[in-house]
C-alpha cells in the first residue's frame, strides 16, 4: 500500500537501527528520537548518544484497537520504558500480556516495525522485551 | 609441509540469537496426525519459532550484536559481511546492508547475502578466513540466520526452526579460535531445493541422507584429516550440521566419533534446525564451553548439495571472551511454548490478505 | 470585540447518507439561518481526517464552493483533535485584525465511513509519527499508558476512573446532537470490552460523523448569543516520553496561563473539555486546578463538576465520551454548546445562568492544547 517511502525509511536507518539519540550541548538532556533543537531547551547545538539498550517499564498498555495490518501481534503491548537518560514509547514484544508488570526490565531488540503491504518495504527498528534471566 | 593459509585466522567473538518461542513435536504430530514414532525417530523435543515481527535479519542482527560484543572489535574495522540464509526478507535487496548498517560498519565494508541452502554462511566463513588471512580485511562479520520454511504437514515441519548465528573472524592472534584448516566437498546433488516464487521447499526424503547429507559431510571431514594428518580421537568437540537429532550421531559414528564428543554441540533436540544456523550454534555452544587448547570440527552441510569442514584450536583468549553476551544455553532456557495456531500465524501459514 | 452570532449543530451519528460536504452544508445553513446574516466574508473550515480519508486537500474552498458560497475566502486549518478551536482562534483573529467582520467557522469530520481498523490507524497519526505513531499505538494505546501510570503514581483504581465516563453518559441523555444517549454505570465501564487496557471501550469516544458551526462578528447588535473573549493556546512534547511529568499536560497548563494573564476570566460555570478518553479528562481538570493532583477522579465519583455539585459544571453535553468526537469538529461543538449554555438555549442538560464558559481541546495527550474563554452577553 506504499505507506513507508523509501526515502523516509533510509533518512531514518541509523538512529531506527542503533537507538541513537540527541543530547543538548547546552542543557545535556537527551530526547530520542533526534530531534533539530533540544526540546527542552530549544538549543540547536546538538550531539548524539547510543541510548542504554536496557530499561524498565514505566508504564505499559495492551491495546486491541490496531489497524489490520498489525492483527498478527493483536494484543499489541505498548510501554513507557525508562531507560534512564531519557524515556520513550515503544513496543514490548516477547511476553504474554499477562506477564507484564510494572517496573520489569526490559532489553531493546531489533525487530520488524511495520511491513508494507505484500510488495513494500519492511521497516526496521527498535522494540523492547522483558529480561528473562541474569 | 602442508600449506595452511587458515592460521592466520581465528574467531574473535561468537554470538547466537533463539526467539523465544517453542513449540513441541507432541502439537505438531497431534495436529498433522502423525504417529508420534515420526518425530521421536528424529530425536527431537521442541523446536524454536520466531515471532510475527522477526524474520532472518533481525535474528542476524541480535546475533552479531552478541558477537562483536564477545569480540570487543570496533564495529568500524569489520570489512566484510556475509549473511547466509535461505529466507531472505527481500528476494531482491541484500539484508547484509541492514546488519552491516545497524552494527556499524557501514559504508567501508563489503556486505553480502550468500545463498548455498544450509552453508550459505560457512561459504562466508571460508571467504572470510581468505580475507582476513590474506590482510584484505581486519575482521570480517559472518551471520548463517534462518526463519526456515517447510510445507505444513511434511515431516520437515518436525524441525525447521528459527535461529541464528554470527562469527566475528579475524587475525588469529588475539582470537578465542585458530583455524588449523579446511576442506569443502561439492556435488550436484538435487537432495532439497525450494523454486523461485514458491513458498516451501521440496525434497527427496530419503535421497537428503546417503548420497547428500552423509556423503557431503564424510566427504569434507576425511578430506581435512588427512591434509592436516588428524584423527578423530585428536578432536574434543565435533559438531556437523543437524537437520535433526539423528543424523548428526549417525555421521559422527561413521567417521569414528565417540558420542562424547557430539553432544555438547549438538542443540537442533531442543531447537530444532535453524539451517543457516544449525551447525554454527552448535560450535558457539562448543566455544561457550571449550577450554584453551581443545581442538573443535565443526562441518555445516548445505543442500544441493556441499560440506565444508574447519579444524579449530581453542586459545586462552575463550575464558575472558565467553561472559561478554549471553550464551547459547541462554537462549535454549528462555522459552514460552506456543501452540500449533499461534505458530501458524507467527509462520504466516495463514492466509490473509493484505491492502 | 467578538461574538458568536449563530449556532448550527448537526447531530453525531454514523451518517452513511451524508458525505463530508453535506454535513458541513447542514451545519453552516443552520448556522447562518440562526444569525440572520446576510452574508459573510471568510469561511474558516476545521477538518482533520478529511485529508487522509476522503481524500481531499484545499477542503475549505471545495466546501465552500459546494454551499454556492461564490467567490468567498477560505481558509482550511487543521491542528488535529484541536483543529475545532484553532479554527475558532484564527475566526476571532481575522475579525480582531479587520481582516472579515463575519466568518462562518465549521468543523467537519466522519470517522464512520472507512473500516474501523483503517481508521484507528489514520487516528494514530493524532499522535507523533516519529516517535510514538512510529509504533502500532491502536486508538488509545497511550492514553493507556497515561492511565495506568495515573493509577500507579496515585493509587487510584480503575473502579474510580469510571465515573466519569458514567457522568458523561448522564448528561448526554437530554443532549439531542449527542451519539450515546443513555446511562451506564460505572461498572458496565469495567465490563466493557477493552481497547487499551487499562481503558475500555467506554472509556473512549464513539466513532461517529458530525460537523458544527458558528457564526463570528465583531458587532454584537441584537443577534449575539455569547462573546469570545479570548482564546489561547499552547505546543507541547512531541511525546509524553519527553515529559518529565506526564500526568499534568503541560501545554494546556500554558496556554491557560497565557490566558488568565491575558483577560480576566472569572465565573467560569461551565467547561466543556476534551475527554477523547476517560484519562484525558481527568488530567485537563487537574492541569486546570478544578481538581487537586490526583484527586479528580474521586472528585467526579463524589458528584462534583454536575449540576449541583461542587465547581463549575463539566461537559453538560456529554463531551467526546457520549456526545461524540468528529475529530476537527469537536472543538467547533464545544464552542456553540458553551454560547448556548451561556444564552440559556442548550437544548441538553443547562447550566442556569451561567455567566461564563471554557472550551478546552488536547491533540493527542498535549501536542498542542487551546483553550477558549466565552462570557454571556444578557
Amino acid at each position: 500500500m506504499d505507506w513507508w517511502s523509501p526515502a523516509r525509511v533510509w533518512r531514518s536507518r541509523v538512529y531506527r537501527y542503533r537507538l541513537i539519540a540527541g543530547r543538548c550541548k547546552s542543557c545535556g538532556r537527551a530526547h530520542y528520537p533526534p530531534a533539530n533543537a533540544c526540546p527542552y531547551c530549544g538549543s540547536r547545538g546538538l550531539d548524539n548518544v547510543e541510548l542504554p539498550r536496557v530499561g524498565r517499564i514505566l508504564s505499559y498498555s495492551i491495546v486491541y484497537t490496531t489497524p489490520f495490518e498489525d492483527k498478527d501481534k493483536s494484543p499489541v503491548i505498548l510501554g513507557l520504558i525508562d531507560l534512564g537518560v531519557t524515556r520513550l514509547v515503544a513496543e514490548i514484544v516477547d511476553v504474554k500480556p499477562e506477564d507484564v508488570k510494572m517496573g520489569d526490565r526490559v532489553e531493546a531488540v531489533f525487530r520488524r516495525i511495520s511491513v508494507d503491504g505484500g510488495t513494500g518495504l519492511i521497516v526496521y527498528g527498535i522494540k523492547f522485551r522483558p529480561v528473562r534471566m541474569g | 609441509m602442508v600449506l595452511t593459509p587458515e592460521r592466520g585466522a581465528g574467531v574473535h567473538g561468537w554470538g547466537v540469537y533463539i526467539p523465544r518461542f517453542r513449540i513441541s513435536m507432541q502439537e505438531i504430530a497431534r495436529e498433522w496426525g502423525w504417529p508420534d514414532h515420526q518425530w521421536r525417530a528424529l530425536g527431537m523435543i521442541e523446536k524454536a519459532v520466531a515471532g510475527p515481527d522477526e524474520d532472518s535479519t533481525t535474528m542476524g542482527l541480535e546475533a552479531s550484536l552478541n558477537a562483536i560484543r564477545r569480540s570487543g572489535v570496533n564495529p568500524a574495522d569489520i570489512g566484510a559481511v556475509f549473511f547466509g540464509t535461505e529466507s531472505k526478507p527481500y528476494a531482491v535487496k541484500p539484508s547484509a546492508t541492514v546488519i552491516a548498517e545497524a552494527v556499524g560498519a557501514t559504508p567501508l565494508t563489503m556486505a553480502s547475502d550468500l545463498e548455498f541452502a544450509c552453508r550459505a554462511a560457512s561459504e562466508g566463513v571460508k571467504a572470510s578466513i581468505g580475507l582476513v588471512a590474506s590482510g584484505m580485511v581486519k575482521y570480517a562479520l559472518v551471520i548463517g540466520s534462518d526463519t526456515a520454511q517447510a510445507n505444513p504437514g511434511d515431516v520437515l515441519e518436525f524441525t525447521a526452526s528459527s535461529g541464528a548465528a554470527a562469527f566475528v573472524i579475524g587475525p588469529s592472534k588475539g582470537s578465542a579460535a585458530v583455524f588449523e584448516g579446511s576442506s569443502t566437498y561439492v556435488t550436484d546433488t538435487p537432495d532439497f531445493w525450494r523454486r523461485e516464487g514458491s513458498r516451501y521447499p521440496r525434497h527427496g526424503e530419503g535421497f537428503t541422507g546417503e548420497p547428500a547429507y552423509f556423503a557431503h559431510i564424510i566427504g569434507a571431514v576425511r578430506d581435512l584429516m588427512e591434509k592436516l594428518g588428524l584423527k578423530p580421537s585428536d578432536f574434543n568437540y565435533a559438531i556437523f550440521h543437524q537437520p535433526n537429532g539423528k543424523f548428526p550421531l549417525k555421521v559422527g559414528e561413521m567417521l569414528g566419533f565417540k558420542p562424547d564428543q557430539l553432544k555438547l554441540g549438538l542443540v537442533t533436540p531442543f531447537i530444532g534446525n535453524t539451517y543457516n544456523g544449525s551447525a554454527l550454534i552448535g560450535l558457539a555452544r562448543v566455544l561457550d564451553y571449550a577450554r584453551p587448547g581443545e581442538r573443535v570440527l565443526v562441518a555445516p552441510f548445505g543442500s544441493g548439495a556441499g560440506s565444508d569442514a574447519y579444524s579449530l584450536l581453542v586459545t586462552d583468549v575463550v575464558e575472558e571472551r565467553r561472559d561478554k553476551a549471553p550464551t547459547v544455553d541462554y537462549y535454549i532456557n528462555d522459552k514460552i511454548v506456543i501452540s500449533y495456531s499461534i505458530y501458524a500465524k507467527y509462520r504466516e501459514l495463514i492466509h490473509v490478505i493484505r491492502e | 470585540m467578538v461574538y458568536i452570532t449563530g449556532v448550527g449543530l448537526v447531530n453525531v451519528d454514523r451518517h452513511y447518507d451524508k458525505s463530508v460536504r453535506k454535513l458541513a452544508f447542514e451545519a453552516s445553513v443552520a448556522a447562518l439561518d440562526s444569525s440572520m446574516a446576510e452574508s459573510i466574508d471568510f469561511i474558516v473550515v476545521a477538518s482533520s481526517l478529511s485529508y487522509l480519508q476522503e481524500p481531499q486537500l484545499d477542503l475549505a474552498s471545495y466546501i465552500a464552493s459546494s454551499m454556492g458560497l461564490r467567490g468567498v475566502r477560505s481558509i482550511a486549518v487543521e491542528s488535529g483533535e484541536a483543529s475545532g478551536l484553532a479554527a475558532v482562534m484564527t475566526a476571532k483573529s481575522l475579525v480582531d485584525s479587520g481582516l472579515a467582520s463575519r466568518v462562518l467557522v465549521v468543523g467537519v469530520d466522519k470517522l464512520s465511513d472507512h473500516p474501523s481498523w483503517r481508521v484507528y490507524r489514520n487516528l494514530s497519526m493524532l499522535y507523533d509519527s516519529e516517535s510514538d505513531a512510529f509504533y502500532s499505538i491502536g486508538l488509545g494505546g497511550v492514553a493507556g499508558l497515561l492511565m495506568r501510570l495515573y493509577m500507579d503514581v496515585y493509587k487510584v483504581d480503575r473502579q474510580t476512573l469510571a465515573y466519569w465516563p458514567a457522568l458523561m453518559h448522564s448528561n448526554a441523555k437530554a443532549n439531542p446532537y449527542a451519539m450515546l444517549r443513555f446511562a451506564i454505570t460505572p461498572e458496565k465501564v469495567l465490563e466493557a470490552p477493552p481497547v487499551a487496557e487499562p481503558l475500555t471501550l467506554l472509556d473512549t469516544f464513539p466513532l461517529g460523523d458530525g460537523a458544527a458551526a458558528i457564526v463570528v462578528e465583531g458587532r454584537a447588535g441584537g443577534g449575539a448569543i455569547a462573546e469570545i473573549v479570548a482564546v489561547e493556546s499552547s505546543t507541547g512534547f512531541q511525546s509524553i516520553a519527553l515529559s518529565d511529568d506526564p500526568l499534568k499536560i503541560e501545554s494546556l497548563e500554558t496556554a491557560y496561563r497565557r490566558l488568565v494573564e491575558r483577560v480576566d476570566v472569572k465565573d467560569v460555570d461551565v467547561v466543556e473539555l476534551h475527554d477523547s478518553f476517560t484519562i484525558t479528562g481527568i488530567l485537563e481538570l487537574e492541569t486546570l486546578r478544578l481538581a487537586e493532583r490526583g484527586k479528580a477522579a474521586e472528585a467526579v465519583a463524589q458528584g462534583n463538576f454536575s449540576i449541583g455539585g461542587e465547581g463549575p459544571v463539566v461537559n453538560p453535553s456529554g463531551g467526546l465520551k457520549a456526545r461524540g468526537h468528529p475529530i476537527g469538529a469537536t472543538g467547533v461543538y464545544q464552542v456553540a454548546e458553551i454560547a448556548l449554555q451561556l444564552s440559556g438555549e442548550f437544548p441538553g442538560l443547562r447550566v442556569e445562568g451561567a455567566r461564563g464558559g471554557l472550551a478546552v481541546a488536547v491533540n493527542a495527550m498535549g501536542s498542542s492544547s487551546y483553550v477558549a474563554y466565552l462570557k454571556a452577553v444578557r
